[in-house]
């Protein structure tokens, strides 16, 4: 028994150790389960495990003590023993995480350490929120760090209180909206029922009149017919296509009044009923009310309603009272005027008319007939239906639109593409404020006015943004310093990737700037050639790479599911057995990889090569020189 | 303790033993309060704490940002945390914007011994101030030379009110409270005086320790010191308890009524000797008139070899008299403690382990009940030392910078201690749940806090 415990306390020692020896941000999470696990066992290995871990905490590297603050803290979340323990040393952690002591500061890698520190902050604050109340020791700490250093805590806790808080009372009020709209709803239902009711009566009395008036005058087509005679052959056609459409009700003189309340009629029961309905609907599907019979009554209801008016809706609209008919009588009155000036004027406020009128549900329609009917298309009109199609269609347009210039506004656009001559001294309005002969003749020939009407383009730079450097620095980050060609601090600026290091520009433009003396053509053809020799040769090396990284890749799979399907099993057996795997695992593993992890941790430490130091070096070599 | 209990019961144990048995193990099981917090208010470093000596009830505490501050130990101002934890928030708090405070720093805040209504600050703007603690305002206030250090009052005293203070002049005045003004100037230290001890078996002797590495005791009614400590001046051990109490109890009421008036014939004999001797004005206390004629005549004062014995390589921060007021523990910015023998004055020789105490600052110390324990601040945490044999039992560590005092409180077996980095922290014996009700809502309090493992 003892034996075993001794034993067992060493794996913890071991595990913890192997856990902490690692480059990366985080702690490899089968390691920390078999840690849990074993340490969860008993009280001894616990203890163990503290002590280990506050002795990792006092090591000289930022990294060991990072990731000995991982797995304190996921042991803190769960063992009542470990806390006890760790709070008693609460100061020794928080000093050797934080470092807070002047004389203690945190160890070398410098990034690791603000990482360090700032999740030591964090995790200190989650354990305040959540054990703070059982531990004084723990509430001095968090007090002492914010109060009296001031540090900065992310204050997780209370943000998320805070949004809550908003979030609750946000949905308080819209539920007293609610409740309010409910109970207005509860005391007018009556009268909301009966308006309704009146207009859908209203209309099917309106419907009624057409429907029988329809039945006893089928002659009125004959009448448009007649008054055809002496239209011109633009409007024959489209009276004939609006014949063809509407074969429903045909709309004369002797029902226009009955169509205009129909028409009134729908467009307040579809504005205004409709959409009131369907808020009642929404808001009793929302409400939450304590007697839900009256409530789902009353949805019951207003689902009928609502339903009654899409019927009867839907018969307005097969009687042929849809809103395009609400324009063709103004149509008639224009067309008889027969004045161009004023049908222009008429028709542009008429097709203005016509978008205002225009609900969502047939604007489109509308705006497609608009330029149809409105015969002799004006121009505004034909400009502005291109507009509004030319961003789907015409590529051409496009086209040139991506080429054409952009020009100020000027009165020079006035004559713009005009080649009429202009006439020069029309008034007889001489220079010298002289009234002077008036030679009617005198005209600027259109070439002349062109070329009067030359616009000075003037060359403005392109903002263009300027790139950071991107150079690595020795915290981690990329040199964000932007500068055109050279950063002072590393030099030429070139194209970096994601870590920093510069990407090798194919060195053709170089070879290209040394031969520039020779024959210039054979060259270039030479070149031209070996480039492509030379991307047919990479794509084939590259294809075999890709080959055998794939095959290496099936392969890896494979062995790693085998490698699961062993670990699982040995999971499953018995503790020891875990423990026997992962040391087996870990033996290889650091044998394959302890030379180089090694390295990295004390790589991390050792300071990088900075251009500042690179640049100071050469300074002092000056002088140097310059001594000697 | 059920035994205990039962052995009282049935007359085994005397009652005193059975109370010290239980204090005793309360004290050994001090630890920090998680249940009783006290809220400082200060915005400095706390300098001094005392509880009133009369109901043990009100923790005065003065701070470096010139406030001071009492709260009630007793009775809790609100809870937390579902009445876990209770609060004391302060129920006085006096800082610099009141119209009669003090302007920098207060170095010592101590009670009027007698009752809760007076209370007494000393500060470094070189003002003693004597409050009314029922309306916060100033009674008397004494200007010094120069910055305090300490101030003190004698917990016995009958026939006076005298404050003794201990500033940065090498003079130790006294401050009458009833007149306003300076009764006595002791002179004899050469530098400032930073520590300052009432004896606790006479009114009127005076311990204080200087700068100057000396411990000087005085008797107020005499001009000049009657002794210097010297620490190369030792003896073995203390001598037995039993024989002690003897001679203490003597030796107390002798030089009571001496100081009165002469009383036994012997005494009278002794006084002629001692005027006959010359050298000393008169007796003083009862040391003197214990002691042998040898060491009367090498009596201090006079004799510069004496004059000049230090206690202490560097300045004695700190000074406390046991219960018995037989022995004065002592400590020095070399990071000693001495326990010194009042009566013969020598240096007992306890060897007290090794520490690092704060030089630059004066420190409270304070001894557990019956003289048992003493607790010294010890840079940022606090150490229990055993008296006799100097091992340090307990550490208290909780907080983060230097302790600069602390309090034992005898009626509740609490501890008190404070430090610069603002906080009264509470120790004490864990809390015995007393009823059912207690104890169900600390389970349900405490119910998260139990194991959680996941997996």
């Amino acid at each position: 028994m003892e034996a075993d415990d001794g034993e067992n306390s060493r794996k913890v020692v071991a595990l913890i150790e192997k856990a902490v020896d690692s480059t990366r941000p985080e702690v490899d999470p089968r390691v920390l389960k078999s840690i849990k696990y074993i340490v969860r066992n008993s009280d001894s290995e616990l203890r163990i495990a503290t002590r280990t871990l506050l002795s990792l905490m006092k090591r000289d590297h930022s990294q060991v003590r990072f990731l000995s603050m991982l797995i304190i803290d996921e042991l803190f979340m769960r063992s009542k023993l470990f806390r006890t323990l760790i709070v008693e040393n609460l100061d020794q952690l928080l000093s050797f995480s934080v470092g807070f002591k002047r004389n203690l500061p945190l160890p070398a890698p410098t990034a690791v350490a603000s990482v360090l520190r700032s999740k030591a902050i964090e995790f200190l604050e989650k354990w305040n929120a959540s054990f703070g109340i059982h531990y004084r020791k723990l509430r001095l700490g968090y007090e002492y760090l914010k109060n009296t250093l001031h540090y900065q805590f992310p204050n997780l806790r209370e943000n998320a209180a805070r949004a809550q808080q908003e979030r609750r009372e946000r949905e308080l009020k819209t539920k007293e909206i609610l409740m309010k709209k409910f109970e207005n709803l509860t005391e007018n239902i009556n009268a909301i029922k009966e308006e309704i009711q009146s207009a859908v009566d209203e209309i099917a009395e309106c419907l009624d009149i057409i429907r029988n008036k329809d039945d006893s005058m089928p002659i009125a087509p004959i009448d448009d017919e007649d008054f055809e005679e002496f239209r011109n052959s633009e409007l024959r056609e489209i009276r004939l296509d609006s014949l063809k459409e509407g074969e429903r009700v045909q709309e004369n003189s002797d029902n226009e009044i009955i169509f205009d309340a129909l028409r009134e009629l729908y467009k307040v029961l579809v504005t205004k009923h409709l959409a009131a309905v369907q808020e009642y609907l929404s808001v009793l599907t929302r409400v939450e009310v304590v007697n839900t019979r009256s409530r789902d009554s009353m949805l019951r209801q207003f689902i009928d309603i609502k339903n009654n008016i899409q019927s009867v809706k839907k018969r307005c609209e097969e009687s042929g009272c849809s809103l395009r008919r609400t324009t063709s009588p103004e149509e008639d009155v224009i067309w008889e005027e027969g004045d161009l000036e004023s049908f222009k004027k008429a028709s542009d406020s008429k097709s203005g008319q016509d978008e205002v009128h225009a609900s969502a549900s047939n604007a489109h329609e509308s705006r497609n007939e608009a330029p149809e009917s409105s015969g002799q298309t004006s121009k505004e009109n034909d400009k502005r239906y291109q507009a509004d199609i030319s961003s789907e269609s015409d590529p051409l347009r496009n086209k040139l639109l991506a080429e054409a210039p952009l020009m100020n506004w000027g009165s020079f656009l006035d004559s713009w593409g005009s080649s009429q001559d202009i006439l020069a001294n029309q008034r007889g309005f001489d220079l010298d404020n002289h009234w002077g002969r008036v030679d009617l003749d005198a005209v600027i020939p259109a070439e002349r006015i062109a070329e009067l009407n030359v616009q000075a383009t003037f060359y403005s730079e392109e903002p263009g943004e300027v790139q950071p450097c991107r150079a690595p620095l020795r915290n981690g980050q990329l040199c964000q310093r932007k500068d055109l060609r050279v950063c002072p601090f590393h030099g030429h600026i070139m194209p970096r990737d994601d870590d920093g290091n510069p990407i090798k520009q194919s060195s053709s433009d170089e070879e290209l700037n040394l031969s520039v003396g020779g024959d210039l053509a054979e060259q270039l053809a030479t070149q031209a050639v070996k480039n492509v020799r030379e991307r047919d040769e990479k794509d084939a090396k590259q294809r075999e790479i890709d080959r055998r990284a794939m095959k290496r890749a099936k392969l890896a799979k494979v062995r790693e599911h085998n490698e699961t399907v062993l670990k699982d099993a040995a999971l499953a057996s018995t503790s020891r057995s875990l423990y026997v795997g992962e040391e087996t695992e870990a033996s290889t593993q650091t044998k394959l990889s302890t030379r180089n992890k090694k390295e990295s941790l004390a790589t991390m430490l050792k300071r990088k090569e900075t251009a500042k130091d690179r640049l100071s070096r050469k300074l002092l070599n000056a002088r140097q020189r310059m001594q000697v | 303790m059920w035994k205990e209990i039962s052995e009282r019961e049935c007359g085994k144990i005397r009652n005193s033993l059975f109370t010290h048995r239980i204090k005793t193990t309360r004290i050994s099981s001090l630890n920090i309060s998680n249940h009783k917090d006290i809220i400082s208010p200060h915005r400095g470093s706390i300098n001094s704490l005392q509880v009133d000596l009369t109901e043990g009830r009100y923790l005065l505490s003065g701070a470096s940002d010139a406030s001071v501050a009492v709260y009630d130990v007793q009775r809790a101002t609100d809870h937390e945390g579902g009445g876990v934890i209770e609060k004391h928030r302060s129920i006085l708090v006096i800082d610099k914007q009141h119209e009669h405070g003090h302007k920098y720093a207060i170095s010592s805040a101590i009670w009027y011994p007698v009752d809760t209504g007076l209370f007494i600050t000393g500060s470094y703007d070189h003002y003693i101030n004597v409050w009314d603690a029922n309306t916060s305002q100033v009674v008397v206030n004494f200007k010094m030379p120069g910055k305090v250090y300490r101030t003190a009052m004698s917990s016995l005293a009958t026939s006076h009110m005298l404050i003794a203070a201990g500033t940065e002049d090498v003079q130790v005045r006294l401050c009458d409270i009833s007149s306003g003004a300076f009764a006595h100037t002791l002179s004899g230290h050469r530098d400032g005086v930073m520590s300052l001890e009432w004896s606790s078996s006479n009114e009127w002797v005076l311990f204080t320790g200087g700068c100057d590495g000396a411990i000087r005791f005085w008797d107020i009614r005499r001009a000049g010191c009657f002794k210097v400590l010297n620490q190369s001046h030792t003896q073995f051990g203390r001598r037995p308890q039993l024989v002690h109490s003897n001679t203490e109890k003597a030796s107390t009421s002798k030089s009571s009524t001496a100081g009165q008036s002469s009383s036994g014939k012997g005494r009278i004999a002794q006084r002629k000797n001692v005027n006959g001797n010359s050298i000393k004005p008169s007796t003083t206390g009862k040391t003197s008139s214990q002691t042998k004629g040898s060491k009367q005549r090498l009596h201090p004062g006079m004799l510069s070899v004496q004059d000049r014995a230090t206690a202490h390589y560097g300045i004695v921060t700190g000074l406390k008299a046991t219960e018995d007021g037989m022995y004065l523990l002592s400590a020095g910015s070399d990071s000693r403690l001495r326990l010194w023998d009042v009566e013969s004055g020598c240096n007992t020789l306890v060897n007290f382990e090794a520490t690092r105490l704060q030089t630059t600052k004066p420190l409270q110390l304070a001894v557990s009940q019956d003289s048992d324990l003493v607790f010294v601040p010890c840079m940022s945490s606090l150490k229990a030392f055993d008296l006799w044999s100097g091992k340090s039992l307990f550490d208290f560590r909780a907080h983060y910078e230097n302790v600069n005092c602390c309090w034992y409180n005898a009626q509740d077996q609490e501890l008190y201690t404070g430090a610069n980095d603002r906080q009264i922290l509470v120790w004490s014996p864990p809390k015995y749940t007393s009823n059912e009700v207690d104890e169900m809502r600390k389970e349900q309090a405490s119910g998260c806090d139990q194991d959680n493992w996941s997996d």
